[in-house]
This record gives structure tokens, C-alpha cells and sequence, in this order.
């Protein structure tokens, strides 16, 4: 009896096996202290209702559920911070490259270069404006209680913020693309090239890891959204 | 009602309790209330999580005699101070609901 109650709350929480794992075990534990302080002794009934007095397992599964949305959406607005550094100490990184290899774009693509740069430096500082609010704004919240309207509308925010900062780092790194396509050009293919082309696939995996992270937790609120209305 | 006081439930049990695992918990909740608060005892679990997750308490896994694994839950000390606060505010609306109730008795036939 009680081996079933705990493979389906465990089952409920399979979205996250760590805490899966640990709800299990700490019910476990006292499912089992319940029926061992029944006076009927470790009988099919004091299974029974040491089950019943722990409550709905998709209920509780639930309410876990909205717990590690929390959580893992405070840790989303840390991944876009950490992101956001690390595409900004990239950037540099290839900027004093440029200037020990006294590279310079021609004369003739100055022009768009400047462009670039300046669409590039507008979008880099929206992420880290927008980023560094979304991360604020998710920290400051209380840790709900339940997967109510209140916190669907911190949500929907949050998610909102996380998604304008990604744009705007999107945007910075294609203008760095294009910036560094134009540093590049005209000059002959050498092992020098690697730092900007090294430096620019470490910038679009890191937008690739934030969008991933982001989309996780929009799924994550999907299927918590879907557990709660059962 | 309850549900919006089961943090301070909580939390007021484990300042009593000192360390405790889940099932302690609620049994000390038990005790202290006369078996008045009867809740769904799984409902304990997500709260003593959720006041993890906002440092009011913090965690240790130990061994029970029993050779199961058992989750051990302590105040922390904003766990203390939240609860002195949720103190504080309870004893103001209590004090409120006895002095509005003062002398005040439900008619026989109301209205």
C-alpha cells in the first residue's frame, strides 16, 4: 500500500528527479514512523490510513510542482545574468585581440561598421538592463504557496523580462558577427583568426544555453499549470 | 484560514520542537494545539520546502534508528525573526477581534 502511494507521488514529480527522489524518501520515512506508532502494528489498515492521512499524492505532487517552478525560475534569472557576463567578457576578450593584432575595419565599411557598433552597444546594454530587472524582480518575490492567478502574473513578467533581455542579447551578438565578419575581411586566412572565431562560437552558445534555460522553465510552467488543474 | 497560517504553524512547532523531521513536526503541531489543527498531514512537506527555499529553515539528512533516511528541519535565524514578526501580527489581530467581540454576545433571534 504504502510502496504504491510512494511510486505515484514519485511518478508525479518525475519532472524533477532530484526532488522526486527526495519526497520519496522523506515520505517514506513517514508513512513507515506512522504506521509503526499505530497500536493495530504494522497491519494492511494502519497502511491504509497512514496513506489517507497524508493526503492526494497528486494534490501534494502539486504543490512540489509550483516549488521547483520557483525554483528553477530564480535560477533561470541567475543563468541570464551569468550569460550576459560572460558574452560581455567575450566580447572584450576579442576587442583587445583586435587592437594587439592592429586590426582595424577598411576605411570604405567604416561606415556600417559604426552602425553595427552602435546597434551592437544599444542591444547589449537593453539585456543587461532588461536581464539585471528580470533577475531582481524574480528574487524579490515570495515563494508562492500555490500556482495561483497572482503567481501566473509574476510569471508571465518574469518570463516576459527574460525574453526581452535574450532579444537584445540575440541582436548583440549577431551585430557582433557582422562586426567581426568586417574585421576579418580582406585580411588572409591565418591561425590569428581563431581567437574571434573561438570567441564568437563561446557568445552564440551562450545565447543557445539561455534560450534553452528559459524555454525549460516556459515548459516547466506549462506542465505544473497542467498538474495543478487536475 | 488555516492554510494562511501554516507557515507560522510551522514555523512556531519547529522553534518548540528545536530540530525535528516531518512526522515530528506534525506531531507537535498536534500537541500543542489540543489536535485542533487537522490537517492533511502531506500538506506539512511543500511548506517545510517552501520555508527552506526562503531561508527560514535549513536542512540536514540523518540516519533514523530505523536505518531509513530522515530529513532533520531547523530554524534559521530569519526563521526566528519572521516568526517573531507573524507573532507580533497575530497578537494585534487577536487583541483587535477580543476587543471588538468584548461584551458582545449573538442574539437569540437575529434579523
Amino acid at each position: 500500500m504504502i510502496q504504491d502511494y510512494l511510486e505515484v507521488l514519485a511518478r508525479e514529480l518525475d519532472f524533477d528527479r532530484s526532488l522526486s527522489r527526495c519526497v520519496r524518501q522523506e515520505v517514506e520515512d513517514h508513512l513507515w514512523e506512522t504506521v509503526a506508532a499505530d497500536p493495530a502494528g504494522n497491519s494492511f489498515e494502519a497502511q491504509r490510513q497512514a496513506v489517507a492521512n497524508f493526503g492526494d499524492a497528486r494534490a501534494i505532487a502539486a504543490e512540489f510542482a509550483v516549488l521547483s517552478l520557483a525554483r528553477h525560475s530564480r535560477r533561470a534569472g541567475i543563468a541570464a545574468l551569468l550569460v550576459i557576463v560572460s558574452v560581455f567578457i567575450v566580447m572584450k576578450a576579442r576587442v583587445a585581440w583586435y587592437a594587439l593584432m592592429q586590426w582595424a575595419i577598411s576605411d570604405d565599411l567604416r561606415a556600417v561598421g559604426g552602425l553595427v557598433m552602435t546597434i551592437d552597444r544599444y542591444a547589449f546594454l537593453s539585456s543587461v538592463v532588461i536581464g539585471l530587472g528580470g533577475w531582481i524582480y524574480i528574487q524579490s518575490r515570495e515563494i508562492p504557496a500555490a500556482f495561483d492567478p497572482a503567481y501566473r502574473r509574476q510569471l508571465r513578467r518574469f518570463f516576459l523580462l527574460c525574453g526581452a533581455a535574450a532579444a537584445a542579447l540575440v541582436v548583440s551578438v549577431i551585430s557582433d558577427a557582422v562586426l567581426t565578419v568586417l574585421q576579418l575581411r580582406g585580411a588572409g586566412l591565418s591561425a590569428k583568426f581563431l581567437v574571434p572565431i573561438l570567441s564568437m562560437s563561446i557568445e552564440i552558445v551562450c545565447v543557445g544555453i539561455l534560450v534553452l534555460r528559459i524555454r525549460g522553465v516556459t515548459l516547466r510552467a506549462a506542465s505544473t499549470a497542467a498538474l495543478t488543474r487536475r | 484560514m488555516l492554510k494562511g497560517h501554516l507557515d507560522m504553524i510551522v514555523l512556531a512547532a519547529l522553534a518548540a520542537a528545536g530540530s525535528a523531521h516531518g512526522y515530528a513536526v506534525i506531531e507537535e503541531i498536534k500537541r500543542r494545539s489540543g489536535g485542533a489543527f487537522d490537517l492533511p498531514e502531506g500538506t506539512i512537506y511543500p511548506a517545510l520546502h517552501r520555508l527552506e527555499q526562503a531561508g527560514l529553515l535549513s536542512s540536514r539528512w540523518t540516519t533514523a534508528d530505523s536505518g531509513r533516511r530522515r530529513r532533520v528541519y531547523t530554524l534559521t535565524k530569519a526563521g526566528n525573526r519572521a516568526l517573531a514578526e507573524r507573532h507580533a501580527v497575530w497578537r494585534q489581530f487577536s487583541d483587535a477581534i477580543t476587543g471588538l467581540l468584548a461584551g458582545t454576545r449573538p442574539r437569540e433571534n437575529p434579523a
